[in-house]
């Protein structure tokens, strides 16, 4: 080692080190100064911007679903409710990786390759923020297990939600309707006027999108979920959450602001427990019952039979199922009791005499002779009763439902006032109740046929018209208001009404004036003859075996086919040697107790073996169940809505 | 026999004219970058421990740095050429046995520990080049031909390091080496010949030398935008972060970039967009100060160094630490490409922390022995 220590001076003078430095200095210096150019550019001039880039980074918006309203009975008890369901969904944007998360759910919850497939394909289809449902209705078992599981599934949420639930699925499954995810003429309707080139209207668009398809939300497809939907659905927010990088939410944002508001909730003046008496009273037969509060119009029971659990439609039907209830031909699906319509027959008989007495065509005590048949022009009418019922008045021809009465009314008054005396019971109208459908059946008039079928009217159509045939139909709802408008007998032209505290519905419109209450008397003088005078044609219908209460009312058969003359002359056949489609309906119009009538009932039994000696048994019973019940005493929401008022007072 | 004076050379003394100032603004950048550390890594589990392996990498830098300020000037320049072939031996042996890592072979495995031959090469040759150049510089101005065996010096280790590959090192060495040149006194035409001919040569080393990943982070760097998803994102999300520091920060553990992970590599090499996003134009601002300060009395002990080799070893120090702390905060900010070198003291890692602490023991030993002449022969 040759290391000793020097005490010379250094002999270079060229070397300027202290300029080397100071240059080095400088150089130094220009760098530092030429970052903080860039920290004063960053921080001191453009913050602003940069702080909401950092916020637009952390603040996701995700569209919160509001509560549906629920839907209640007459006494409080739910009809369209939430049950707790476990959910699986992500959006793409938010998914780093689709397969990793989807072999990760797998690994709790057996996804079958195909089911895969259709998945990854639904993510591709949509758009990146549109959430897509991967799971629905987990047990709760799945749903811990796959919460563990959390932190290994970033950006896919996994929750339980409130599921709509119909507790009284087939009872109501026709009134109340059900929900469903929106479809694509849905979605395209809610999106109406949206220009995609506008900004601020393609992030409303952008919003809409993504609360219809967000895989908790529902809208109203059928019924009053429907009909009702601006109600009951409330009005959608979003939550604010704050995400990290991995798209894991940290913590949600309190924003009353951009809340969800909750939908409002509907009060039926139906009784529950009578709609369920009545569909089980129908059993095997099919057709329809409306049973009205004849002082308030409030309807208390409007069943269809058979029906459908709608408790199936919400996560969506299978195609299998769908065609089942599509191909029935007792037609589940069909709300008969407001959609369908039938020939009233016999029952129709009361507003011929009402439009005969209040015409002075007829008085209540002259007679008509009845042979068996009606000879009119070329063409013979026949009666029921092939032998004739000899001479009667008004209140037998009603007790006897003597057809060859009415067709004599009928001809004497014409098409017109027939019609217009339908109109004022009630008939050829549509009840607006807050639910989709609603027929509003025929009233036929000269003028009607002439747009209708281009035809002028033959008088032999007026002989048929007043004994309710020909081209007369009425919905069981309109036969139920024309029998509680009858049973009143005041003069009221009594409206029904379903929704007892809900949203205003538009008004139904009245015709013409109800005959004074004399006339109203002898109509329901000869309905009480009917059931509880010797020779009425329905005297099994008459006590309803609660508190001896006795029920008025009238028969009615319609025809479904036309009888020939060759098989007239073969003798009658018997309606259960028929082809089901071929029989006649049964039907049963009524209201007890006779003497201050509280309840008026309409039914119709479709292609009835017996015709209307189907109906009026089914008719007694669910008169019976409506007077045990007292379907009729206050309503809850009346009460609760009492006490409202003494509290605002 | 006027110059010299005597010493009063013992420890106690050594000690007493250590350069307080500037290593205690070290060990405050040390335990700032303790608590940086912290909020850099709360939101992460998996990372919890990291501060407190920092605090004791800071603590051992901190021993180590008082323990090597005490070596003798000329012991530093007794072994400079002994170390500079080693670690050039050292680098020859990555090219042939190295580990790889990160796509690159940087590593030598002793005995299951990473030892890292380039980071050992950086003080290395700075030592070499001022032995080299003070053995030259005692006896007249340095000829041309020294500048061509220095560059031969340096290119020999750069060329290997550039090859691993890991640019930020190779133009960290060649960084060190120009600066230890030029501080030898290479002519001002030279340089700017030097620099004219770097700067036409630039597109023809951007299209000949570079990698197909590093001509990408060059690109990146000038338009961010172009890479959204890739390097493009850190830089953008780094920006988004500092930015919204403005003029006083968000406070300690609110930054929204920070915190939620919006930023990858956070804790290591982008630590700076914590300081700033937490801190704001305050507190990064007044980290560039103390480095600045760091630098400042670094550079004034060089110049007060009455030997060659201190001067050139403590000045090319200065350099290299500078080196580190503009390219790093260059590189977060947006200004230079990503290269991949962390800021010393603050980022966690504890290679670049050990090699700015040697070159600031280099610094320290260079002011305590100032005064001493050194004449160097040989290669010992």
């Amino acid at each position: 080692m040759s290391r000793k220590l020097s005490n010379r001076k250094p002999v270079n003078r060229e070397l300027d080190t202290t300029r080397r430095l100071l240059i080095a200095g400088g150089v130094g210096s220009l760098a530092i100064g030429g970052l903080t150019a860039r920290l004063v550019n960053l921080q001191l001039y453009n913050q602003e911007e940069f702080i909401k880039k950092a916020e637009d980074n952390r603040i996701s918006l995700i569209p919160a679903i509001p509560q549906r309203g629920l839907i209640y009975d007459r006494f409080g008890e739910q009809l369209a409710t939430h049950r707790t369901s476990w959910n699986v969904y992500a959006a793409r944007e938010d998914l780093p990786d689709l397969d990793e998360a989807l072999a990760r759910i797998g690994d709790v919850v057996e996804l079958t390759e195909e089911r895969r497939e259709r998945l990854k394909r639904s993510f591709r289809q949509e758009q990146s923020f549109v959430p897509v449902s991967i799971l629905t209705d987990l047990t709760y078992e799945q749903f811990a297990q796959l919460s563990v599981l959390r932190t290994q599934l970033p950006g896919v949420t996994i929750e339980s939600s409130q599921a709509r639930s119909y507790p009284r699925g087939r009872d109501f499954a026709h009134i109340v309707g059900y929900v469903a995810r929106a479809n694509q003429k849905e979605i395209d309707t809610a999106l109406e006027g949206l220009d995609r080139s506008n900004i601020a209207q393609r992030n409303q668009r952008d919003r809409i999108m993504a609360v219809l398809k967000h895989p908790n939300m529902r809208v109203g497809r059928l019924g009053m979920e429907k009909e009702l939907d601006d109600w009951l659905a409330g009005t959608p927010g979003y939550h604010k959450y704050v995400r990290n990088a991995q798209g894991r939410i940290k913590e949600r944002l309190n924003d009353d602001e951009h809340a969800p508001q909750s939908g409002k909730d509907v009060h039926l003046t139906l009784d529950a427990g009578l709609q369920r008496e009545a569909i089980r009273i129908f059993g095997e037969e099919t057709g329809a019952a409306v049973v009205m509060d004849v002082q308030s119009g409030d309807i208390l029971a409007l069943a269809s039979n058979p029906t459908y659990d709608p408790n199936d439609f919400v996560n969506g039907i299978s195609t299998a199922d769908y065609s089942a209830l599509r191909d029935d031909e007792r037609a589940p699906l069909y709300h008969k009791a407001y959609d369908g319509t039938y020939p009233p027959g016999s029952t129709f008989k009361m507003v011929t005499g009402s439009a005969g007495l209040r015409a002075g065509v007829i008085t209540p005590n002259e007679t008509v002779f009845c042979g068996g048949h009606y000879a009119f022009g070329n063409r013979r009418f026949h009666c029921w009763k092939r032998g004739g019922h000899g001479r009667l008045n008004l209140h037998e021809a009603i007790k006897h439902s003597c057809d060859v009465y009415f067709y004599e009314v009928a001809r004497r008054l014409g098409p017109e006032r027939i019609a217009d005396e339908a109109k004022a019971f009630g008939l050829g109208e549509r009840y607006e109740l807050g639910m989709t459908g609603g027929a509003s059946g025929i009233v036929p008039t000269d003028s009607w046929k002439r747009g209708r079928y281009n035809e002028p009217w033959y008088d032999g159509e007026t002989i048929n018209y007043g004994i309710g045939q020909g081209y007369l139909t009425v919905s069981p709802l309109q036969l139920a208001v024309m029998s509680a408008r009858i049973a009143i007998g005041n003069g009221d032209q009594l409206m029904p009404n379903m929704v007892g505290l809900g949203p205003d519905l538009p008004a139904s419109e009245r015709f013409g004036s109800m005959p004074p209450k004399d006339i109203l008397d002898q109509l329901r003088a000869g309905m009480y003859g009917v059931t509880s005078e010797p020779g009425g044609t329905a005297p099994l219908a008459g006590d309803i075996n609660f508190q001896g209460i006795r029920m008025s009312g009238k028969t009615g058969t319609a025809q479904v086919r036309i009888i020939s003359a060759a098989e007239r002359a073969r003798g009658v056949i018997s309606n259960e040697d028929l082809p089901r489609h071929l029989r006649d309906h049964g039907l049963w119009v009524g209201f007890a107790p006779y003497d201050n009538p509280k309840y008026a009932i309409a039914v119709v039994v479709e292609h009835s073996t017996r015709g209307s000696g189907k109906a009026y048994p089914i008719a007694r019973d669910i008169m019976h169940a409506a007077f045990v019940r007292d379907s009729g005493r206050s309503p809850q929401y009346q009460m609760a809505s009492r006490d409202k008022d003494s509290e605002s007072i | 026999m006027a110059y010299y004076q005597p010493i009063d050379d013992n420890l106690l003394s050594r000690i007493f004219r250590l350069p307080w100032i500037m290593i205690l603004v070290i060990i405050g950048l040390g335990v700032f970058g303790v608590a940086v550390l912290y909020s850099a890594t709360i939101t992460n589990p998996t990372e919890a421990n990291l501060p407190g392996v920092h605090a004791v990498r800071v603590g051992i830098a901190v021993v180590f740095l008082f323990v090597l300020a005490m070596i003798p000037l000329n012991l530093w320049s007794a072994v400079a050429y002994g170390a500079y072939f080693a670690a050039l031996l050292m680098l020859l042996g990555v090219e042939f046995y190295g580990a790889m890592g990160g796509g690159a072979q940087r590593w030598l495995e002793f005995g299951g520990r990473r030892v890292q031959p380039s980071e050992f090469m950086k003080l290395a040759l700075l030592l070499a080049l001022a032995r080299f150049y003070h053995q030259q510089l005692v006896n007249g101005p340095a000829k041309f031909y020294h500048h061509l065996i220095a560059l031969v010096m340096i290119g020999a280790p750069v060329a290997l390091v550039f090859k691993q590959p890991d640019l930020g090192t190779a133009l960290m060495l060649a960084a060190t080496g120009f600066a230890v040149m030029f501080f030898a006194g290479l002519r001002y035409w030279m340089i700017i010949l030097t620099v004219a001919v770097g700067i036409c040569s630039a597109p023809l080393a951007y299209f000949y030398v570079l990698k197909d990943y590093q001509r990408e982070r060059v690109l990146t760097a000038i338009d961010p935008s172009r890479d959204p998803l890739g390097a493009g994102y850190q830089i953008q999300q780094a920006e988004i972060a500092i930015g919204s520091g403005g003029a006083e920060g968000r406070g300690y553990m609110k930054g929204t970039q920070s915190q939620l992970d919006y930023i990858p590599e956070q804790h290591t090499d982008f630590i700076f967009t914590v300081i700033a996003e937490e801190f704001g134009f305050v507190g990064s601002v007044g980290l560039l100060a103390a480095w600045c300060l760091v630098l400042g009395i670094g550079l004034a002990i060089a110049g007060r160094c009455r030997s060659y080799f201190g001067y050139l070893a403590a000045s090319g120090a200065v350099v290299t630490i500078a080196f580190y702390v503009i390219v790093n905060i260059g590189m977060v900010s947006g200004l230079l490409p990503v290269v991949g070198v962390p800021l010393p003291f603050i980022s966690y890692g504890g290679t670049a922390m050990m090699t700015v602490m040697a070159a600031l023991a280099v610094i320290c030993a260079v002011n305590l022995d100032r005064d001493r002449h050194l004449s160097l022969t040989g290669l010992f």
